[in-house]
């Protein structure tokens, strides 16, 4: 499939495909907020002891999506801000359960469609779903226009596709069918990488015969794994309905739910970046301690831990203390810290730049050391255009920000702000370093809110009429009785 | 390096607020910068930015033009460094002043501007019109429009416009002949006053007399004319490293490079006696010089890429125009400054319809 714009940023630090199995914690801390997600509904007491699975608290506002325990062990809900504690959980451990008979295939017509999404739901499976359009949890009500599956993974760094698939084929496999037995005539595409190498032919020999699985290869650029980007190359209208978006932890997670019924727990995660000293991915559990983590993984104390890939993520600030339910790998970025002479006339043999200005040009791709400094003072823009060049969703940067910049929101609305897919590169490659998808982002929520308000002020409106209407009925009804 | 910064450290409590020279702040902070990469982080997502700054971008530009200012320096001795300096200081005065006014940061935009104005000015021209014509065009050029980045026209082409205009014998009277020989005029201040070195006219206007210069002499340099403009091989030297760096946008140039060789073909193929050749059109005079470095100036030309397109065509045939029909000998300059007002009506043509396509989309 051919998409336009995009650009790979060449960050050093690129984890292997070898998953380390991180050792057993002590304490776990369960973010109660993530990116998309506010578990705002407790479900435990202080001090109780809770099982494997059990339900810790839930997201009233994402049809009840739970929070599990990862471990079995003992509940504080004050010890730490924002978070679940899960206390002594080496008492409470349990041995390992003997592995069950393999089951190759799904079986067909076991429980409705209805009530596996509810097993999915409530054994966590459910949350690795999302909507590509506005990227939310899909309602598990409304039926889909199509389903997405993605083992592409191309942000720096995020947990890979050929990483979890290994050992895990069957497993990936199985899940597709399961979710095929969710569908009625809707299509599902499976988007791979366009790569050469025996694991993605390995994968394409284990899914011949799925003649239901659209096999859509995408080339390794980033962001082409987008599911906004990709929904809208593969003509999925927004209004005619929801686009499930799985990746593929999903596949294996929705596997779990519905072949063996136990909830999904454990999840394979990267830890890359400049400052990663062994960058691998390491198979570990919700609420993980970071700190742990960094004394094993991190070279130095001076570390920027992203949650997230680079461009997309947030900071794991003071406050964040496990890895959130949501989290698919840690970015470590050194902390800029030292201001170089005459920085702008240095050669820069070992510069990766989206412009050929450095010497770095005339060398073969190597990947850079990035720190979190901005490289430069904020100016105004000077349309040299890079950022449209890069822009995989085909909006124009420079004219959005010169909108914006001049409070014409609507011009900005006119001008299709909506299609942005905050994929970041915008702000990554502009010279004069304007933060443009922060501004993209800020005026994309304003224009939905406006929206939204106007909407409800029209729904407002139609019952106020509505009403005034029967009431006037009613009044003409009651003259006529009397007469 | 420590010696310096910890220099800029003390002197620091002076420029920030409440300090004694604190209305020179944005001179203090240009330096600082200069001398050391900002300090500042990116404390939201993307976490890592490209290492190009606009400081770089605009070097790239300096570094283009090392060629052409070599060879002119060769060809017209050591005026070409007074004539620099007097450009450097009266335009970043004019830069320095605003920035304090508008309390904002002084921009690398005029790195470039002061040194491309005096490369396009003839090298007799007295350094009291170079600082004024500097200072006209950052003045009215740039900072009334608001600074880089919101202005219309090329500040370096309004400022020789305006002297042009102002002083036309001084402008268009005295040409220095090239140097010769192992030196050239390295070692010779060549002013109006010094009548030797002071020629009659550079090939354009001689053309207009039916006179027709060698091409190979003006394809190395060795004519009069504007300090920079005569090499044709320096500037494309430091255009084609333009080009490839990325800075320059090559849209513009092959437009109006190849939209004035086709009209001055097509002319000279329909009477050879009256008109020039094509080629001999492509290296005499500002062309080369301005397709390369003027037109492709990323604010005053078109952001898309198809007005970039029509751009070049528009000054590659006024330019045309102007040197076979009128009774100026040269029209890139007035080429240049009609495709700047031409560039934001090109890019809103295109802007609509790229919107109206985007709007049927999704």
């Amino acid at each position: 499939m051919k998409l336009k714009g995009g650009y790979n940023i060449l960050l050093a630090g690129r984890p292997g495909s070898t998953v380390e199995v991180l050792p057993e914690p002590e304490v776990l801390y369960l973010p109660l907020r993530t990116k998309r997600f506010d578990f705002g509904d407790i479900c435990v007491k202080d001090g109780q002891h809770v099982e494997l699975g059990e339900v810790l608290a839930k997201d009233a506002a994402n049809f009840s999506i739970p929070l599990l325990s990862p471990r079995a062990g003992v509940v504080r809900l004050n010890a730490a801000e924002g978070h679940i504690v899960l206390e002594d959980i080496t008492k409470y451990q349990k041995q390992p359960k003997t592995e069950q008979a393999n089951v190759p295939h799904v079986e067909h017509g076991s429980g409705t469609v209805r009530s596996k999404i509810e097993k999915m739901v409530s054994l966590g499976a459910w949350e690795f779903f999302c909507d590509a359009y506005d990227g939310n949890v899909p309602d598990p009500d409304e039926k889909p226009q199509a389903v997405i599956v993605s083992t592409v993974s191309l942000e720096p760094f995020l947990s890979r596709g050929d990483a979890q698939l290994k050992n895990r084929l069957l497993k990936f496999t199985r899940g597709l069918e399961h979710l095929q037995s969710l569908l009625e005539y809707q299509p599902m595409y499976l988007v791979m990488p366009q790569v050469r190498s025996s694991f993605a032919s390995k994968v394409k020999d284990h899914l011949r015969g799925y003649a239901w699985v659209k096999l859509i290869e995408v080339r390794s650029k980033y962001p082409y794994d987008n599911f906004n980007i990709l929904a809208r190359r593969l003509k999925l209208k927004k209004d005619g309905g929801p686009v499930w978006c799985i990746k593929t932890e999903g596949v294996l997670a929705t596997d779990r739910a519905l072949t063996r019924s136990s909830p999904c727990l454990a999840r394979i995660l990267s830890i890359g970046g400049p400052e990663a000293k062994n960058p691998v991915h390491v198979k570990g559990v919700t609420g993980y301690p970071i700190k742990t983590i960094l004394d094993k993984y991190a070279n130095d104390d001076n570390v920027r831990v992203i949650c997230g890939g680079m461009l997309t993520g947030q900071t794991c600030g003071e406050g964040a203390l496990g890895i959130d339910s949501e989290c698919r790998g840690l970015t470590l970025m050194p902390e800029h810290t030292e201001r170089e002479f005459l920085g702008f006339v240095r050669p820069g043999f070992d510069r990766s730049s989206y412009a050929p200005c450095f010497l770095s040009a005339l060398r073969l791709k190597h990947r850079e050391s990035f720190s979190t400094a901005m490289r430069g003072e904020g100016r105004p823009c000077v349309s040299c255009n890079f950022c449209e060049e890069v822009c995989p969703a085909g909006i124009m940067p420079h004219l959005l920000h010169k909108y914006l910049y001049k409070d014409l929101i609507e011009e900005a609305d006119e001008a299709r702000i909506d299609l942005c897919v905050r994929c970041g590169l915008c702000s990554f490659v502009c010279p004069s370093k304007i933060e443009l998808t922060k501004q993209f982002i800020e005026a994309q929520d304003l224009i939905e809110k406006e929206k939204e308000e106007a909407r409800l002020d029209a729904i407002r409106q139609e019952k106020k009429r509505m009403e005034e209407a029967r009431r006037k009925e009613a009044q003409e009804k009651g003259q006529e009785e009397e007469y | 390096m420590k010696f310096l910064f910890n220099i800029f450290q003390s002197v620091r409590p002076g420029f920030e607020e409440g300090g004694r020279l604190r209305a020179f702040k944005p001179l203090y902070e240009a330096m600082e910068n200069f001398f050391f990469a900002p300090g500042s982080k990116a404390m939201i997502a993307p976490f890592a930015r490209d290492p190009l700054d606009i400081k770089r971008f605009m070097t790239m530009v300096i570094i283009a033009l090392v060629p052409a200012l070599a060879i002119s320096f060769y060809f017209f001795g050591l005026r070409l460094i007074a004539m620099i300096m007097v450009s450097y200081i009266a335009g970043g005065a004019v830069e320095v002043a605003f920035a304090i006014i508008r309390k904002e940061d002084i921009n690398e935009g005029f790195l470039v501007t002061g040194m491309l104005f005096p490369m396009i000015l003839p090298p007799t021209l007295p350094l009291w019109m170079v600082g004024v014509g500097v200072a006209f065009g950052v003045f009215v050029g740039k900072e009334l429009f608001g600074g880089t980045g919101r202005n219309v026209f090329n500040p370096a082409i309004v400022g020789r416009c305006f002297l042009a205009l102002a002083y036309p014998a001084a402008m268009s009277g005295n040409w220095v002949t090239a140097g010769q020989g192992m030196t050239g005029r390295m070692l010779e201040w060549a002013s109006a006053g010094n009548v030797d070195s002071v020629s009659g006219a550079t090939p354009l206007v001689l053309a207009k007399q039916g006179q027709l210069v060698n091409v190979v002499d003006m394809f190395i340099g060795s004519i009069s004319g504007s300090i920079g403009e005569t090499s044709a091989i320096a500037i494309i030297l430091g255009g084609v490293f333009l080009l490839l760096t990325r800075v320059a946008n090559w849209r513009t140039v092959v437009s109006t490079l190849g939209a004035s060789f086709v009209l001055a073909a097509v002319f000279h193929y329909n009477d050879p006696e009256r008109f020039a050749p094509a080629l001999w059109h492509l290296c005499a005079g500002g062309l080369l010089f301005g397709a390369f470095f003027m037109a492709t100036d990323p604010v005053t030309s078109p952001i898309t890429n198809a007005g970039k397109w029509m751009y070049g065509i528009i000054i590659g045939v006024v330019t045309m125009l102007i040197r076979n029909f009128t009774g100026y000998v040269e029209g890139v300059m007035f080429a240049i400054l009609l495709g700047n007002i031409m560039a934001p009506i090109l890019d809103e043509i295109v802007f609509k319809i790229r919107i109206g396509r985007l709007k049927s989309e999704g």
